[in-house]
């Protein structure tokens, strides 16, 4: 992509999808949450949810924790500290990149 | 997307809001208050002082029922959510206000059934406006911090129940219970509402 801002070579690719992103930002928000409460949260089909959910394991920046509610068991989806870094990080870049566009 | 970067605050906001539209808050913190006005009569009927105690009996009882509630009906419904960090501040928050305001009243209800201070007389010739505007107060914070809206109208309908409390020269403990039953009705109808938007098929629900 030709850019003459040098901050776009820094923005992760894989969050900056606008699925993924809105995971993401929901995951970053709170501690963790069920598939079930994301799908509703992200208004996304269950095959869509599942698929970038995967993506975003794969990349290591979301981890599925396996739980027992009233021993029943839950399957529980957070952010890793990979993640959350990586959020951050991708949000101080998109930050730089917009502030050094041309007015 | 670039102009359209996440708002976090906006997002953290609405996973809380929707969360609490099923109206299970509602229904136990009117139980509470409904309770907190019950009490009252147990002082005066029974001239007990077990009343004083009731708002800690309360929250003892009320909290398991609600975290039983929420699994049963708002899990299965819209899912689970730990909110960590600020959101459980805040829900906790919201229970220690109401608790350490119930039991605040109480000490200096039945304080001024005893030793009846002079102080304690100038608070209670304003008495119904004092509580009034404190439980306004309260309900602005917590509808702020928490984000939900509907708490500013409880704390506006306790000041204008208490307000007319005062200058009809209703007794406190009538006004408690009205409000309480005010609170638990518009639970009962958010729960009613949630109910029905998201039904359960199968033990599980349907989406959006």
């Amino acid at each position: 992509m030709p850019t003459n801002n040098p901050g776009i070579q820094n923005i992760d690719r894989l969050i900056h999808e606008p699925a993924r992103l809105t995971i993401i930002a929901q995951l970053y928000v709170i501690q963790s949450a069920d598939f079930l409460f994301l799908q509703h949260q992200t208004q996304m089909t269950p095959g869509n949810l599942s698929a970038h959910l995967s993506k975003l394991e794969e990349a290591g920046y979301v981890e599925v924790i396996k739980e027992f509610i009233e021993r029943k068991p839950h399957t529980a989806l957070a952010l890793t500290s990979k993640g959350r870094a990586a959020f951050k990080e991708y949000l101080r870049n998109i930050k730089q990149f917009v502030e050094k566009l041309p007015e | 997307m670039l102009s359209d970067t996440p708002n976090l605050k906006e997002i953290e906001k609405k996973a809380y809001i929707s969360y609490h539209r099923d109206g299970l808050l509602d229904i136990f913190v009117g139980v509470y208050i409904l309770g907190f006005g019950l009490g009252i009569f147990i002082n005066i009927l029974w001239e007990s002082s077990f009343g004083s105690i009731m708002p800690a009996i309360l929250i003892a009882v009320i909290l398991p029922l609600w975290i039983a509630a929420k699994r049963k009906i708002t899990m299965p419904r819209i899912g689970f959510v730990k909110f960590g960090g600020q959101g459980t501040n805040r829900f906790m928050a919201v229970l220690l206000g109401f608790m350490v305001a119930g039991i605040g009243v109480m000490f200096v209800f039945t304080l001024a059934l005893t030793q009846r201070p002079e102080w304690i007389n100038v608070l209670f010739q304003n008495g119904l406006i004092v509580v009034g505007t404190a439980s306004l107060a309260v309900c602005v914070l917590f509808g702020y911090s928490m984000g939900l809206k509907r708490l500013y109208a409880y704390g506006v309908l306790s000041l204008v129940l208490f307000v007319i409390g005062h200058f009809l020269g209703v007794f406190f403990a009538y006004i408690l219970l009205a409000l309480g039953l005010a609170i638990i009705s518009n639970g009962a109808f958010l729960l009613m509402k949630f109910v029905r938007k998201y039904p359960l098929q199968g033990g599980k629900a349907l989406a959006d």
